[in-house]
Order: C-alpha cells, then sequence, then structure tokens
C-alpha cells in the first residue's frame, strides 16, 4: 500500500481496461476438475512496489516533496467522516454522476506489461517506448 | 484437444452472435449443456498465456454473455480435458451453480480503487501534527536539512501517510458499503490504496456511482476511479 505510485499518474485511456483484466485475472469462479494456465509473473510487481513503500528512497521523496510544499496555501481539509456518511445516506438517490475519477494508470499499465511478459521473460523490465509500442498492438 | 470454459450460464441462454474466442485465429464458441446450465467454451489453444488479447477474448465473452442473462464468469484460463468433463461437471454441480446464478441474477459488479494525491495528503499530515511541521520548516529553512533529518522527517511523514491510506480506506467502505448488497475486497495489487469490489442491482447502481461521486468531491486528495458495471467476478464462490 502507498501513494508513491499515484505521483505517476498518466491519465492513460486504457487504464480502466488493466483494473477490469486483473480481475479477470484474480477472480472469478475456479472450477477443481479443470487445470488452469501458468500465470507466472503476475505477482512480482507487487513485490515490487511493497519493497520501494518502507524504502530510504521513499523517505527522502517525501521529505523533499514536504520541502516543496506551500503550507501558506492551507491545506485541503476534509469535512470530516460523520458529516459525509449523513450526506451520502440522505442524499443517496439523487445528483449526477460525478467525481475525480481518474488514477495510476501507469502504474496499472506496468503491472499489465508484467503479467503479458511473464510466461518469456518475466524478470526483465520494460522501457516505457517499448511498453507503449507493445500497448498499441 | 482440450477444452477451454469462459463462464457457465442457465440452460436456455443463448449464445450471443458474433463472438470470438481465445487464440489466434479466435476460436469459435459452443456450449456444453449438463444439469440445466450451460457453460460457454471453445477449443483450447496451444500454450495459452495470459496475452492482451486473450484476456480481452475472455472478458468480452463474458461481459456480453451477462447482458443476456446471469453468468458465473470463470477466471481466465480454466481448461477441462474435453466437452464432455465440461458436461458432467455442471451435471455434478448444478445446484450449487444454478443457486448462484440466482442470487446474482440482476446484479452486476462494480469496482471501486483509491489512490492519494500526494502533494493535498501531505498538507493534511502536516496539517494534523504541528511538530512534524516544524521539523519540515527546519529542515527547509537549512536548505533541505541533512540526510539524517531528511530521512527522518520522510519516515514520520511515511507513517502519517499510511494511517491516512487506512483512514480513508475505511471512510470509503463506510459510505459505499452500505449502498450494495455485498462488498468484498478487489485483488492486492500496487497503484493504489484500497480496492474494493461491490455488488448491485443494476437499477440501484445509480446510488453506489453518486455517493463515490460525492466523496471525490467532499475529499479533493482522493483519486477514486470506478469500473462497472461488470460480470460479478469477485462475487462467485467456488
Amino acid at each position: 500500500m502507498s501513494v508513491v505510485p499515484a505521483q505517476q499518474t498518466s491519465g492513460g485511456g486504457t487504464s480502466g481496461l488493466y483494473d477490469v483484466l486483473e480481475l479477470v485475472l484474480d477472480r472469478g469462479l475456479v472450477i477443481d476438475a479443470f487445470v488452469r494456465v501458468s500465470l507466472v509473473g503476475i505477482e512480482i510487481l507487487k513485490i515490487d512496489v511493497r519493497v520501494v513503500v518502507a524504502s530510504v528512497d521513499t523517505y527522502l521523496r517525501f521529505a523533499e516533496a514536504c520541502n516543496r510544499l506551500d503550507l501558506e496555501a492551507g491545506p485541503h481539509r476534509s469535512a470530516g467522516l460523520p458529516d459525509l456518511v449523513g450526506e451520502v445516506t440522505e442524499d443517496g438517490a439523487r445528483g449526477k454522476v460525478k467525481g475525480a475519477l481518474s488514477g495510476a494508470a501507469q502504474t496499472v499499465s506496468d503491472a499489465f506489461h508484467s503479467v503479458r511478459e511473464g510466461g518469456e521473460d518475466s524478470g526483465r523490465r520494460r522501457t516505457a517506448s517499448r511498453a507503449k509500442k507493445e500497448e498499441s498492438e | 484437444m482440450s477444452t477451454y470454459v469462459y463462464g457457465i450460464t442457465r440452460e436456455t441462454t443463448a449464445l450471443p452472435k458474433g463472438l470470438a474466442g481465445v487464440g489466434e485465429p479466435p476460436a469459435g464458441l459452443r456450449l456444453v449443456t449438463g444439469g440445466g446450465l450451460a457453460a460457454v467454451v471453445s477449443d483450447c489453444p496451444e500454450q495459452l498465456r495470459p496475452k492482451r488479447r486473450d484476456l480481452l477474448a475472455h472478458q468480452k465473452v463474458v461481459t456480453e454473455l451477462a447482458r443476456e442473462a446471469p453468468v458465473l464468469p470463470l477466471r481466465f484460463g480454466s481448461v477441462s480435458d474435453d466437452d464432455r468433463r465440461v458436461g458432467e461437471v455442471l451435471t455434478e454441480r448444478a445446484e450449487r451453480y444454478a443457486g448462484q446464478l440466482d442470487r446474482l441474477d440482476g446484479r452486476v459488479e462494480y469496482n471501486v480503487k483509491a489512490v492519494h494525491q500526494q502533494d493535498a495528503v501531505l498538507h493534511l499530515v502536516l496539517a494534523d501534527d504541528p511538530e512534524l511541521r516544524a521539523l519540515t520548516e527546519a529542515n527547509r529553512r537549512a536548505g533541505g536539512g541533512s540526510y539524517d533529518d531528511r530521512l527522518r522527517v520522510g519516515e514520520l511523514v511515511a507513517a502519517r501517510v499510511k494511517e491516512r491510506e487506512q483512514w480513508d480506506a475505511e471512510l470509503l467502505t463506510q459510505v459505499l458499503e452500505p449502498l450494495a448488497e455485498e462488498c468484498r475486497p478487489g485483488p492486492e495489487s500496487s497503484g493504489w490504496f484500497v480496492s474494493l469490489s461491490f455488488l448491485v442491482r443494476e437499477a440501484e447502481a445509480d446510488r453506489l456511482l453518486n455517493a463515490v461521486g460525492r466523496l471525490g468531491k467532499a475529499y479533493t486528495h482522493l483519486e477514486l476511479r470506478v469500473n462497472g458495471p461488470l460480470p460479478p467476478y469477485s462475487f462467485v464462490d467456488s
């Protein structure tokens, strides 16, 4: 779990696809009378990220990000949990669908590349341009 | 030739037209029936692996099927020896699968993920902790601070951010869970601090979507991503 990948948001239009394919790979009915094809490579990125979170590099990056912050601009204070729970409960059926529906597409696409190359060479890292090229295939 | 299985539906369901299966060239689909149920299957290509094209084909077949009738999506890559064995499995477990089809009839899955906008969450963390703010100020005045000073601040910040992730994950769960029939955690993965899947009646999906929209507006440090409606991948019980 980390906020680090959030900086890598690239706004790619296909991010939803990766979110869905993750479910296709990781959820769904498993029937023990059938075999499943090998999915080597999927775990690799999960481990990557967990290691990064607790690293010195991460700490230094946080410290530098804090140094750059304009504290005078004031925090984005939240409304607080109880208020919002009340609001949502009372007003559940009205209003339009809105909100910041975006996310860390880059990270997800990295995960996906790691999935796809799993069978060939799961340890190899992709360069951005190569990954991009493959994406358009 | 072994048989690739996409999903299980009721025997009365017709196979949607114009759909193609996994493999290159894409395999033709067919139905195998047993016990009042039908499995959507195709020939399984040699050396099937989780390639983008094949994952998409699997997803498309299950999604199109789910438009027509309730479906139990199989996990990608489920392969049986042959059609006959698929039929036997359907017959042997007919009651269990039929029960799940009833439970999932008219329901869809939505997956919601959240990430933090880093600067916004750092603002929150520093605003809540005067001591941490003072340490940050001291570092800044000292031209960034020594390596040890920066490490110290960074470690404290990382811990606070993690707390914030847990807090926000709980917030999303508390607000959204009551709006769904069921809520299950999404696959553990990188790129977000919480992923939740919700099972909702199709007609009640707007309530969930509206709540997500409102959360995104009220909590600007959160980026929320919604995917759905999806076949109920997370709500089938093996």
